[in-house]
């Protein structure tokens, strides 16, 4: 025994010896399953297709991650689940009907161009999904714009391809009666394959909420800015309320919030900078909404505010333990009578 | 509503109350290392090849930031010399060859009633019996509480035992209620205190309601509920919890009037002065995924791991590492045969099952590490300072209020060494004023 | 001098857009087809390497304090010729650039060499230096507008080349180029600004990767050449 013991190699490890089980990978797994909800409505909306959109998506945004960091020998990553989330939810914000090729476009720009070259998973400053739907969108405006009817979508018009609600509601026209509040809610509209339900995505929000992935900060702000905005600011022929309701509804506004936003590298660390993202994509989304030329303004808000993250980090720090807020007040009393 | 903190994790606790306390055996040979405490080593007062009884003083130095130590068995010094000390490297100790007749030695008697009344007596007493913080600190307990007279007008006794596996606080409430109470009070007249707050977590519900029956009003303890969380034991953050009060950078809890005080460390003032036994032995929790058994074991000051391991049903797999007091803050033993000290509240025997190191740690700017830090720091930052070795934005960021809780390094999904790279930019920081230092005085 | 190292320089180690990122304006603005490319690319090599010649000529009357003030009236007035030149003989190109012929003359390239290189050395080094800077910007923009062609619109060498009846070059700008594959699969957001940034820093950092090899090869060469030397 004593001679064994004598040749035991111990390792001297720092601290802490002991770790949570919650890796990357877990993450980007609960993220994965939390998205399913969404796609599952869409598949009940829309037939298999965007089963078929979701896979090829995520095979070839894992396949770009592989092949970059085969190509310029780094360590391989895709086993972190990154690439396929990111892959994921692009897929989740294409039209319905998009051809397939179009997201692997996508995936190329938002892997390689967007994550890759600027060093890999945590160090994008902008959310590659979001940043490769703005390049398919810019690009390619004409089919990134086509929005397939529903198959359950009862009393529409008997075409293939239809409008948005959102796009009623900032077109100036009434809101057709078969986009009541019920089917708006339970994703009975046409839209990107993501963003149909919002019993999904909260459905989604609550995984995330519960395994605490996200930090609840970023979407109660965001969607609690564009409410607050829209209650106050109505628009003619709707009332205030009724406004409120049909813009939290429609959109991919609780999808963006919810998904997109919290995305953990383009987004602030701090709780108060949270805060204030969150209502920076708000207030921008509201503003894209009535101002701007695309009827859904959410991503650019998010692509904006993923540009500001950085600032609200430098600008939002934490107390010092120990250090009181009159504490502050003297010190800087102390610098000013200095001065 | 449960006292706490901001901040904070929720390790998977892996504690084991139930299991109750064995004796172990004292070993053939014990090996007592004359520095057991933060200050000057002690100076052996015995030769080579004397008789030493059990708790005879065997090590001591006038310093005032020093303790005694005492022999754990009775029997004959063979050897003073280097031996491999537990945190690392050799420490110069005494070698005792046990006799297993654990004669006792009757050099202090129990304190008289006026005696235990009076301060200065007490607080003699417990510098006599070599009592040092024994929640892992090894601060010695009786200058710690001289320096605090005046200024402390809160005694809080530490009963979290928020690090994971250990259960030695805990055992000591339910089995020596009474005892501890005791204790509590002595510390209290020591400190000139009217009262003494016990901050206990609540995951030790059983142990509270013992404590509560035994009238702790009596005693002048109040006894304050925690929430369950990592690190509530942490001095600041007992501060925090049971008074709201926040200890200023770089200063400690005396500056805000507060002492804070380990449960083992009452118990042992209590078999100090009442008993007249110094600190020879405490219980240790061994456990870990490389032990057959988790033990909570009644273990002699200076039983070597190896031996301690034998008799707690040996190793199911091969050990990687050796963890001295929790896992959240303990540090590596690097030799097995070490032996325990009085600070040592745990020995854990790990495999590579529990750290889950990975290769390539990347930050994936999650800002979980942000939201834990029961300091408030940013420990995604400063580890970007760190790796681009700037130390005076690392000094900026507040580096040196990290008290190296782990809770950052514990909570972050990329694996980054985030209590380890601030512990060595703590280290960079102290070289550098040295190095300024030298400079302003060329 | 040594006119291989001044192209060298020019091309390469020195390149005015991929190194000293200079001239982006027009880089950025004109670099949607083969055609605009070419022509401002020649556009700018002829006025460069003129006024070098003519500034570094001058360089030693030129009184320090308006240096400026010269240069800018050199390089209006070649700018001018080459302007009406291009209105007068292949008016396209002329209409296709628009704005960007004017604003040559605050181009960074042609200041920065004359302030740069032409202040301090010979006539004919000015000229070798003025041919191997302007080529070296002609290249990039036909790097850039290849690029930007190919994956905006599926096509190459827009208003140079002309298939139908025969290939042939066309100089006058009407050449429809070869189409490769249909323009609605092209990446339309490369046809505009944005694609030009995203193109510039694509090849900006290609560069350095491969300037970046070769140097840390060129230091292990060096490093075993020592060696060898030790032992």
């Amino acid at each position: 025994m004593n001679e064994k013991n004598e040749r035991l190699i111990l390792d001297v490890a720092y601290q802490p010896q002991v770790r949570t089980e919650l890796d990357t990978k877990r993450i980007m797994l609960t993220v994965i399953v939390a998205l399913l909800p969404a796609l599952v409505v869409s598949v009940i909306r829309y037939g298999a297709y965007p089963l078929a959109v979701a896979a090829v998506s995520t095979a070839s945004a894992v396949f770009f991650e592989w092949a970059y960091r085969a190509l310029m020998k780094k360590s391989r990553t895709v086993d972190d689940l990154s690439a396929a989330v990111t892959g994921l939810l692009l897929a989740m914000v294409m039209p319905a009907g998009i051809p397939l090729w179009v997201p692997v476009i996508g995936d190329l720009f938002a892997i390689v161009v967007v994550k890759q070259l600027y060093g890999g998973i945590g160090k994008n400053f902008l959310n590659p999904a979001l940043a490769g739907r703005a390049f398919l969108l810019a690009s390619y405006a004409m089919l990134m714009g086509v929005w397939t009817t529903p198959k359950t979508l009862a009393g529409a018009v008997d075409t293939v391809t239809m409008a948005t609600p959102l796009s009623y509601l900032y077109g100036g026209k009434a809101l057709p009666e078969y986009f009541s509040r019920l089917n708006l809610f339970l994703g009975n509209r046409p839209g990107c394959i993501g963003e149909l339900s919002t019993l999904a995505i909260l459905i989604g929000a609550a995984i995330l909420l519960v395994f605490k992935i996200i930090d609840w900060r970023i979407p109660v702000s965001t969607v609690g800015t564009v409410a607050v905005l829209t209650l106050i600011f109505g628009k003619d022929g709707y009332g205030n309320f009724d406004w409120m309701v049909y813009n939290l509804l429609t959109g991919g506004l609780l999808f963006g919030a919810v998904f997109m936003a919290t995305d953990y590298a383009t987004s602030p660390v701090t709780r108060k900078g949270r805060v204030l993202y969150g209502f920076g994509i708000g207030a921008l989304t509201v503003l894209i909404r009535y101002f701007g030329g695309y009827p859904e303004g959410i991503s650019y808000a998010i692509l904006i505010m993923n540009l500001c993250s950085w600032a609200i980090d430098k600008a939002f720090h934490r107390r010092q333990f120990g250090v009181t807020a009159e504490d502050i007040k003297a010190e800087k009393a102390a610098r000013e009578g200095k001065k | 509503m449960a006292h706490t903190f901001k901040g904070g994790v929720h390790p998977n606790y892996m504690k084991a109350p139930e299991v109750p306390v064995s004796v172990i055996a004292p070993p053939p040979q014990v090996v007592i290392p004359l520095a057991q405490h933060i200050g000057a080593p002690c100076i052996p007062i015995v030769e080579v090849g004397a008789y030493v009884t059990m708790g005879q003083k065997i090590g001591d130095n006038p310093a005032p930031v020093s303790a005694p130590v005492h022999a754990s068995v009775s029997g004959r010094v063979v050897a003073i010399e280097p031996r491999p000390y537990p945190m690392g490297g050799t420490s110069m100790s005494v070698v005792i060859e046990n006799d297993g007749l654990d004669t006792k030695c009757d050099a202090l008697e129990p304190l008289t009633e006026e005696q235990l009344k009076d301060p200065d007596a007490i607080l003699e007493r417990i510098r006599e019996c070599g009592i040092v913080g024994m929640g892992g600190a090894m601060f010695p307990t009786a200058f710690k509480i001289r320096g605090g007279i005046g200024k402390v007008d809160r005694l809080i006794i530490n009963g979290a035992e928020c690090e994971p596996y250990l259960n030695g606080d805990h055992l000591t409430m339910k089995l020596f209620p009474e005892e501890l109470l005791k204790g509590i009070e002595l510390v209290r007249i020591a400190s000139g205190v009217d009262k003494a707050y016990y901050g206990i977590e609540v995951n030790k519900q059983d142990a509270i309601s013992v404590l509560k029956a035994h009238y702790p009003e009596k005693y002048g303890v109040e006894i304050v509920s925690e929430k369950v969380k990592y690190p509530q034991g942490g001095e600041k953050m007992q501060v925090k919890a049971v008074t709201g009060r926040e200890v200023k950078p770089g200063g400690l809890p005396s500056g805000v009037g507060c002492n804070v005080v380990s449960t083992r460390t009452c118990y042992a003032v209590y078999q100090a002065c009442y008993e007249g036994r110094p600190v020879i032995d405490r219980i240790v929790t061994v456990a870990g995924s490389a032990m057959k058994q988790t033990v909570n074991a009644l273990t002699r000051v200076g039983t070597p791991f190896a031996y301690l391991a034998e008799q707690c049903g040996g190793f199911a797999k091969t050990p990687r590492k050796i963890v001295l007091g929790g896992p959240m803050m303990g540090i590596c033993a690097t030799d097995i045969n070490a032996p325990t000290v009085k600070g040592t509240s745990g020995v854990l025997f790990f495999t590579e099952k529990e750290d889950r190191n990975v290769k390539e740690p990347t930050c994936i700017h999650c800002g979980k590490c942000i939201s834990v830090c029961p300091m408030r720091l940013e420990p995604m930052f400063m580890y970007m300072y760190y790796k681009k070795g700037d130390l005076d934005m690392l000094k900026k960021f507040h580096v040196t209020d990290c008290f190296e809780c782990g809770s950052c390094a514990y909570n972050c999904p990329g694996r980054l060494p985030l209590t380890h790279a601030f512990k060595t930019a703590k280290v960079m920081l102290q070289e550098q004023v040295v190095r300024e230092k030298e400079a302003a005085a060329k | 001098m040594n006119i291989r190292k001044q192209f060298k320089e020019g091309l390469i180690t020195n390149n005015p857009v991929l190194v000293q990122l200079i001239g982006m304006c027009a880089t950025m603005a004109i670099t949607t087809s083969l055609f605009n490319g070419v022509g401002m690319g020649l556009s700018v090599t002829v006025i460069l390497t003129c006024c070098n010649v003519v500034i570094s000529a001058i360089r030693k009357i030129i009184p320090d304090e308006i240096r400026l003030a010269i240069f800018v009236v050199v390089i209006a007035g070649f700018v001018t010729i080459v302007d009406l030149l291009l209105q007068a003989f292949i008016p396209a190109l002329s209409e296709a650039l628009g704005v960007f012929i004017p604003l040559i003359v605050v181009n960074c390239i042609i200041i920065g060499r004359a302030e740069a290189f032409c202040q301090k050395n010979t006539v004919g080094a000015s000229f070798i230096d003025g041919i191997a800077q302007g080529l070296g910007y002609t290249m990039v923009l036909i790097v850039m507008c290849v690029i930007r062609e190919f994956f905006g619109s599926g096509r190459f060498g827009g208003g140079l080349i002309e298939l139908s009846g025969g290939f042939r070059f066309t100089l006058d700008g009407t050449g429809t180029g070869i189409q490769i594959f249909d323009p609605d699969y092209g990446a339309g957001i490369l046809n505009r600004p944005f694609g030009g940034f995203l193109t510039l820093g694509v090849l900006i950092a290609v560069m350095q990767y491969f300037t970046a090899k070769a140097k840390k090869k060129a230091e292990l060469k060096a490093a075993e050449a020592k060696e060898a030397e030790d032992e």
